[in-house]
């Protein structure tokens, strides 16, 4: 691997440690700016029309009695959308099985799902717009659905688009060993089928836009609730046929994202249509309707494994089929093959094994579009390996922690047999480290003396790695074949106080603390002397925005190197103004000194007053501001969730007794940064463990359209968590960093699942899908009393 | 009378008038505005956040008349005359009150959305209960959502705040 990671680090001040964010009294004050707290002079209020039904022809659309409405401004279907861009949204990727799929900015002929938007309103305030958006008529003519992805596959299933032939996005098989014969040869081969219930990442705060076109300028600005308002306004300017020059793009803060706001949505490119027709601004924020039917969903998979393993439990080989559920169009513009692809490519994990091969496919249904959400497709992959791997451990009589430990890679870098390079973890030890913390042996005790009373205690045990620091070679040999830029500057203004700019966006993961620490060691400056500024395309630089735990990676190794140029630079003007040579020189606190002499010193404000205004005292040194990009090679984190929790087989119900986890990702910025990821994941894999579900019924109707229905964990079903840390620096990227904050979604659902299964062992439970709601757990130990494990 | 017709406005326009932290203030509303959408439109107070508008997620929570209400489940008109407090009353100033610090300390915020609900629950909740155990705390804290934390951060908070609160001899009110 060509590695051009010279290591560029100083010795650590604040990386590494547990900085209290100084974004924070903003926020805690209530002054911070959502979308919605967006107010501008004249400014107008958007509303979508939504599809009521999953599949139809629109037959005829009536606006009239919505335009009559004191109120409404302006009311735009297809056509006016379509006669102002240049082109619906085409999800494509540059290989041979993908097919691309368009998509409407407004349904025109055809609605493919309940919420798919067709006209958007424009009215003098957000209620005279909602009114008026239940007054558009629409006839609609019935064509059937399709709401399971298999049987989407079949030959009379209905077809959604008429050029995705058969409905497959796509069929991508991989092989690498000599699978067929290993699994024909092997003693024992172990299968599982596993539905991962379909979920949605739901922000507390949902998407909006407001758009602001001026005339006399020909100028647009777009405020988005976005993790990526750079590459956003990339992507916009296409379908706007604007230049970049004319656009400015303001993702403001942003109340959460998970990856559902690494998407664009048509209605980010109609509201500044709108806009732009008007010469007004116009505002849409969602509400949690549109939030659950219509942004995107995620996850769902319908997955077969196959493992052989020999008769000591050492696995030969795995043999996987994932068929992803799309939802009604491929996520614009990664593709709704983020969550089978990943599934299916991440199935090797921490073990040991050299014949891998899956087949892979994304169909088309009639229910809202599938897109990343926290360790996309990783969470559903490790819920079949992982749960399978439990079944295994049981049927062998092997402890399920054992039967990990004997197939775990060791911990320096590997390659597994799908290719990947880890970068060296601590894939072992992690496990052991969390089994101490929960105490394993002596839970297992406990679970024996509780099931003689009826009580059903289990416990899962679930390690990771991630992949981490999404640029174009990770992206690549994860099979999206895509190219990232991501860059950073560094400026020293004249007082000396330091403006660090990225194009990743911060939505909750603190990085105005975490990456002004990497700035001020970096510098050797004081940390409350560095502002960073992210979030705005005309004020930072470019960046692919935040998403696949990237930004420390990225965005950390860009400042690294930026900020070394200017520290150069820094040194340079001390050293002639202190006559003495810069490798003499170091700086600390905000301040230079001179080695071995310490009467001898400079701050760097000094040194900043004459790079400004020093005149010829400057010589040659260049500016003090630097801009570099860096696009990191594969990095990996790793680490081990396990999940406690206690089943009552009477009422169904699973109560989480307790989490415990071990995150490695490499060199830590801000280890309570990195916590509270951790945190909050597990959290979300009690969610999609345990309660939540997007549903549809055979009709294709949504039923989870309100959080009465679609149901978050809270603080009775959190539980007490134990985070801790193990530190492999890596040994690729910048400073050692590898990317985090998805991993605990990565192995959390399978952990609670695990501790489920393994709570109700003594029926025989097997569990195949998610989430495991009391009447499915009811359900699964009635499956099993009658002889068929659960299925 | 703190609720009255006018006939400045579209007709069905209302004046409301209310006490927000402290101050008394006036402004506009049809008989179905939302008192969230009141407070943050109408008032300029946008610290009061909307995450669901149907009740059950907590972000739009403020304190009338010291209770803790969803502002998305009650009309603008409704509160005509009532002393309520939002987020943007907490600090004096720059300085933040014990439990906003004790949010920062414990990391019991990310995205911040949920914040301020939270913010104003906790504030209730320490109001009567000064010494609340980990399991009170869930339990009263289980109306508000919050996706970002896993919950761990904010419990520590409140426990944190709590015992400042305690140990300065105030209510999460007056300090
Ligand atoms: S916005 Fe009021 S409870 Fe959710
Ligand atoms: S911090 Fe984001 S929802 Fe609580």
């Amino acid at each position: 691997m060509s590695v051009d990671a010279k290591p560029t680090a100083t010795l650590p001040q604040y990386v590494g440690a547990r900085v209290l964010r100084v974004e924070d009294p903003e926020f805690l004050m209530g002054r911070a700016k959502y979308l919605d707290d967006i107010t501008l002079p004249d400014m107008l209020h958007a509303a979508f029309v939504r599809s009521p039904v999953p599949h139809a022809e629109i037959v005829n659309v009536d606006i009239e009695a919505a335009q009559a409405l004191d109120g409404v401004v302006a009311i735009y279907t297809a056509a006016d959308i379509e006669a102002n861009t240049t082109g619906p949204f085409v999800t494509a990727l540059p290989r041979d099985e993908i097919m691309p799929v368009t998509r409407p900015l407004l349904a025109s002929d055809r609605v493919r799902f309940v919420g798919e938007p067709i006209a958007v309103i424009v009215a003098t305030s957000r209620y005279i717009a909602e009114d008026a958006a239940a007054l558009v008529e629409i006839d609609f003519k019935d064509l059937g659905v399709v709401t399971n992805a298999e049987h989407g596959l079949t030959e009379d299933a209905v077809q959604l688009h008429d050029d995705v032939p058969g409905n497959n996005i796509a069929h991508i098989e991989f092989d690498s060993g000599d699978v067929d014969r290993v699994f024909d040869e092997a003693p024992h081969v172990f299968s599982k089928r596993f539905h991962i219930g379909r979920v949605t990442a739901a922000p507390l705060e949902g998407r909006g836009v407001i758009a602001n076109y001026n005339p006399g300028a020909d100028h647009l600005t777009i405020w988005s609730s976005t993790q990526m308002p750079h590459f956003a306004r990339t992507l916009l300017a296409g379908t706007l046929g604007m230049a970049e020059k004319k656009m400015r793009v303001i993702a403001p803060a942003v109340g959460g994202g998970f990856g559902v706001k690494s998407c664009l949505f048509p209605e980010e490119a109609v509201i500044p249509v709108a806009s732009r027709l008007l010469s007004r601004p116009v505002k849409w924020a969602e509400d949690r309707q549109e939030a659950l039917s219509s942004s995107a969903h995620a996850k769902e998979i319908i997955m077969d494994l196959d493992i052989a393993v020999d008769d000591e439990g050492t696995f030969l080989a795995f043999r996987g089929n994932y068929v992803g559920d799309a939802g009604a169009y491929a996520i614009f513009p990664w593709t709704s093959l983020v969550d089978p692809l990943l599934a299916a490519d991440v199935v090797a994990g921490i073990y040991d094994v050299r014949h891998v091969s899956y087949k892979v496919d994304s169909v088309l249904t009639n229910k809202c579009p599938a897109g990343p959400y926290r360790a996309t497709g990783q969470t559903g992959g490790y819920l079949l390996r992982d749960s399978l791997i439990d079944d295994i451990a049981r049927a062998m009589d092997i402890d399920p922690v054992e039967l990990r430990l004997k197939n775990c890679i060791g911990n320096e870098p590997y390659v597994t047999a799908t290719g990947f390079r880890y970068d060296g973890g601590s894939y072992a030890e992690s496990i052991r480290k969390v089994c101490d913390m929960i105490g394993y042996d002596k839970l297992r005790e406990e679970q024996a003396e509780l099931r003689k009373e009826g009580r059903y205690l289990g416990i899962g045990v679930a390690p990771y790695v991630e992949p981490t620091a999404w640029g174009s070679k990770s992206a690549q040999k994860h099979g999206f074949p895509a190219e990232f830029y991501d860059s950073a500057s560094v400026t020293v203004e004249p007082d000396g106080s330091v403006n660090v700019t990225v194009g990743t966006q911060s939505h909750g993961q603190g990085h105005v603390t975490s990456l002004a620490q990497v700035a001020a060691d970096q510098l050797g400056v004081r940390l409350e002397d560095v502002k960073v500024l992210d979030s705005d395309s005309d004020t930072a630089v470019y960046g692919a925005g935040t998403f696949m735990s990237r930004t420390a990676v990225v965005s950390g190794g860009s400042i690294m190197r930026a900020a070394a140029d200017v520290r150069e630079r820094i040194l340079a003007l001390a050293g002639q103004e202190l006559e003495v040579n810069p490798s003499d020189l170091e700086i600390s606190n905000s301040t230079i000194t001179v080695k071995g002499s310490p009467g001898k010193s400079m701050t760097v404000a000094e040194v900043s007053a004459v790079a400004y205004f020093g005149g010829e005292r400057r010589g040659e040194v260049e500016t003090l501001t630097s801009t570099r990009y860096y696009d990191p090679p594969e990095t990996y984190s790793n680490g081990v969730i396990a999940a406690v929790v206690e089943v009552d087989v009477e009422t169904g119900h699973v109560k989480m007794r307790h989490f415990a986890a071990v995150e490695d990702c490499g060199t830590m910025l801000n280890p309570m940064i990195i916590e509270g990821q951790v945190a909050g994941a597990l959290a979300q894999g009690v969610g999609i463990a345990l309660l939540e579900n997007a549903v549809y019924d055979e009709q294709g109707q949504f039923n989870t359209a309100s959080l009465m229905d679609y149901l978050y964990p809270s603080s009775n079903e959190v539980p007490t968590m134990d985070l801790a840390h193990l530190v492999t620096p890596s040994d690729v990227s910048e400073g050692g960093i590898k990317g985090m904050g998805e991993g605990g979604l990565v192995g959390s659902p399978v952990a609670v699942v695990n501790a489920v299964a393994d709570a109700l062992s003594p029926f025989g439970v097997t569990i195949n899908s998610t989430p495991l709601r009391p009447a499915d757990v009811l359900a699964k130990i009635e499956a099993a009393q009658a002889g068929n494990g659960g299925r | 009378m703190s609720v009255q017709e006018t006939s400045t406005d579209a007709q069905d326009d209302l004046v409301v008038q209310v006490r927000v932290n402290g101050e008394s203030r006036r402004g506009f509303a049809e008989p179905r505005t939302l008192l969230s959408d009141f407070l943050r439109h109408e008032l300029g107070l946008t610290g009061t956040h909307v995450g669901c508008e149907h009740g059950v997620c907590g972000a739009c929570t403020v304190l009338i008349d010291g209770e803790p209400v969803r502002s998305c489940l009650m009309f603008a008109v409704q509160a005509g005359g009532k002393e309520i407090e939002t987020v943007e009353g907490l600090a004096k100033g720059a300085e933040m009150h014990p439990i906003q610090q004790a949010f920062q300390e414990n990391h019991a915020l990310q995205c911040a959305f949920c914040t301020p609900g939270f913010l104003m629950t906790v504030s209730a909740l320490l109001d009567t209960n000064p010494d609340p155990s980990e399991d009170e705390i869930r339990e009263y804290l289980s109306g508000n959502v919050c996706r970002c934390t896993g919950y761990v951060g904010i419990v520590a908070a409140v426990q944190s705040a709590a015992k400042k609160l305690r140990d300065q001899g105030g209510t999460a009110d007056e300090r």
